[in-house]
Parts: structure tokens; sequence; C-alpha cells
């Protein structure tokens, strides 16, 4: 039996409709487009995963986290960037949870495999200090983690390691759908939204895919694209029904309200197979 | 010895324009997250840029915004605001949003419903840009 999940809740009804702009459809084939190495694809941030669980009622749970002493196993700078996200997400998911102690840990881990990937000036003493300064302010934790991430990304792609940016993105979205597919399987939480996320992934799981595709001549990319690439098959029996609706303006205030409502379907089987297919991966990733 | 003069002057001359790319993309992001983008929001960690020659070339990003949340986009290029004309579009390519219809706002806010996956178009303005820029976007987000 297939699981209906409706993502649709308008919060803000008061816009105002008279604002709605002329909306016209445009040529798909504009001539003058341009894709840099077709591959400008956005991953959307672990946070905002930890966010929904934590919202659900999952309750703190460290022994999902990548253990923090595990950073010396990490022999290659592939296996560093990887764990460099997956470390990010485990410090986000912390930082959300107020847990002083393994926050600086896991700083701690993330500061030595930034230094050997080449972004120290992001995770320095000067960072950690600030972290220090400001524990118990969830807001100011997340805004410095996900500043110093966003640094690392555009210090990346100004030293043309696209390869380790990607490697980066796709540690932490391994991780944050591990957090999900673990909190789902708790029992311990309002699942209805947690699925919907897990299921919303497909799309943004192809994009890796294409992300990583420009490396696949290399042995571990290849790896990791075919895992990726299976697990990826696997999303394809998820159902995404999409329905467009005109958006509202609110000028004023320079806030759009996207309307459109989407569904997803993905039946219990087919949860248990991405649970079981995402764990694989991200333990052979964390080790 | 002036052919070697010659070729060594272009290799520099190609290696510094890289670099002077990177490091225009780079102040302008940054420059675009303290003017845009609010501290309440938080970075989705990545930052996207596209080199774009003219204003008749269009740079694309694929985004997913997840529902109940709020998004705030600052798309910059160049030192000042409204260099970077941005439109929105979802995966049927209807339009959902274009800066061009409210002055070139350097940044917009969304608030979104449900899950949808969006292609976002970058342009330089052509009034304001006469040659090349870099194109950089910038996503926060916060929990509706």
């Amino acid at each position: 039996m297939a699981v209906l999940i409706t993502a649709c809740r308008n919060n803000n009804p008061a816009v105002d409709k008279s604002l709605q702009p002329n909306m016209p459809k445009v040529d798909s084939n504009n001539p003058t487009l341009l894709k840099i190495n077709n591959q400008i694809f956005s991953i959307p941030s672990p946070i905002q995963t930890a966010m929904l669980i934590k919202k659900s009622g999952f309750p703190y749970n460290k022994e999902m986290l990548n253990s923090s002493d595990n950073y010396s196993k990490y022999d290659t700078k592939f296996k560093k960037a990887l764990n460099l996200g997956i470390y990010g997400a485990d410090l986000g998911y912390i930082s959300l949870y107020d847990q002083t102690q393994d926050a600086l840990s896991y700083l701690a881990s993330i500061e030595k495999l930034a230094t050997d990937v080449g972004v120290s000036d992001m995770f320095n003493a000067t960072l950690v200090k600030r972290f220090q300064n400001n524990m118990g302010k969830q807001d100011s934790l997340l805004a410095m983690v996900s500043e110093a991430f966003r640094r690392s990304d555009a210090y990346f792609k100004d030293n043309k390691q696209n390869d380790i940016s990607s490697l980066v993105l796709v540690g932490g979205w391994i991780e944050s759908l591990y957090f999900a597919v673990q909190a789902n399987n708790s029992g311990k939480i309002n699942a209805k939204e947690v699925v919907t996320r897990i299921a919303e992934q497909k799309i943004s799981l192809q994009n890796l895919v294409k992300m990583l595709q420009p490396y696949s001549d290399r042995p571990e990319y290849a790896k990791l694209s075919k895992d990726l690439s299976t697990l990826a098959d696997t999303f394809e029996n998820v159902e995404f029904v999409y329905n467009y609706v005109p958006p509202t303006v609110d000028a004023k205030n320079k806030v759009t309200s996207i309307n459109s409502t989407s569904t997803v379907q993905i039946s219990p089987e087919l949860l248990k197979q991405i649970t079981d297919k995402i764990a694989a991966i991200r333990n052979q990733i964390a080790g | 010895m002036k052919k070697i003069t010659i070729l060594f002057t272009l290799l520099c001359g190609l290696m510094l324009s890289g670099l002077s790319v990177s490091a225009q993309c780079d102040s302008i992001a940054s420059a675009c997250a303290k003017r845009n983008m609010d501290p309440s929001f938080i970075s989705d960690g990545q930052q996207y840029r596209a080199l774009l020659v003219n204003s008749d070339e269009t740079a694309e990003f694929h985004v997913t915004f997840y529902g109940g949340t709020l998004y705030r986009l600052a798309a910059c290029s160049g030192m000042t605001d409204g260099n970077l004309i941005f439109t929105i579009y979802d995966s049927q390519r209807n339009q959902l949003f274009t800066s061009s219809q409210y002055q070139n706002a350097p940044y917009w806010d969304f608030s979104v419903k449900s899950t949808v996956d969006c292609i976002i178009d970058a342009q330089l303005n052509p009034t304001t840009n006469g040659g090349s820029g870099c194109a950089v976007i910038l996503l926060g987000f916060k929990q509706q």
C-alpha cells in the first residue's frame, strides 16, 4: 500500500493577491543559455533536515553521529572531504540540541580535516573562540557553521577544486538523509514530515550524481557515483506530483509566496530499501 | 627570446585574469552577503557563481525549495546593487518571480508552502553593465 504524503501548508494567507504579477510561460529552449560545466546545482543544507527532525520530536542521539574520533582514520583527501561534510552536518545537528561539549569536540575534528583539505582559515582558532562565546545561542552557532562552510565552498571554487567542494556537499547530504532515516526508524517521532523529506531527496540526489559526473574517471569518485546512482535508481520509484499555483507578491515587504503544491508517494517497502542503502553508503564513508 | 617573453607574458596574463575573476567573484559574494543577506537567515553553505560574458548570456542555477521555509535569495554582480537580474521558474518553466518587475531588487524573500524544484536564471543588467561580470547568487533560509 502506498503512503500518500501531502506537503502543503498555508502560513501566510494575508498577502495581497491584487499584487499578483503577470506570469508568462517562457521558451525553455533559450539559445543564449549559458551553463557553466552544466553543473550549477544547489544541494539543500543538512541543517534544514536536522531542524525538521528536531521539530518532529526526535530526541538528541549522539550514537547516530559519526564519532568525532574517527577523523584520524581518513587518510586521503577524498575521504577527508567527504567526512568534513559529514562532520559539518553533525555539528549542525549538535548545535540545534545545544550540546556544548559535543559541539566543541566535533569542531576540533572539523578543524583537523579542514586543515588537511586546505581550508584551515575557515575553521581556525578564531571560529572556535567565537563558537565558545556563543554557546547557547543556537541561531548564532548555526549561522557561524553555515558561513564557515560557505566560505570553504568559495575557497574551493576560487582554487578550481570543484571536486572537493562536491565531496563536502555529498558528505553533508548523505549524513542528513541518514539522520532522517534513523529518526524515522526510531518510532519516536511524528514521522509524516520526515518521510516526506526523505522522499523529496529524489531531485537533490539526481543533482548530486550530476555534480560528480565530471570526476568519474577517478576510481574513488566512480565508486561513489555508482553507489549514489544505485540509490537514485531506487528513488526513481518515488512519485512526485507537482501542481502549479500562481504565486502572490507582497512587494512592500519584498516577499513572494510560492503557492504551488506538491505531493510525494513512497511505499513502506521503498522506504525500507532507501533506509538500508543510505545506511550502507554512509557507514562505508564514515568507516 | 622575444617569442618566449611574449609567450610568458601571455601566460602570466591568462593566469592573472583567472585569479582576478576568482577574486572578483569572492569580493562580490562577500559584499553581497553583507548588504543583502539578513543575519536571521542561515546560509545554505554554498556560493553559486558564473562568469557572464555579456548581458545576452544567462546563467542557470537549479535549486530545491523546501515547504514550510522562508528563503532569501541575494543576487549580485559588481560592488553595487541592481546589476544582476534574476528570474525564478518552476520545473515546468512557469515563471514564479522576476526581479526586473521590482526595480532589479538585489534580494527577495520566498515563502514556500510546498516543496518545489526551481530554476534560477541570472543575467547581467544591460543598462548598468556593458561588459562581462561575475554573477553571484546566495541563498539563506529560516523555518516558518
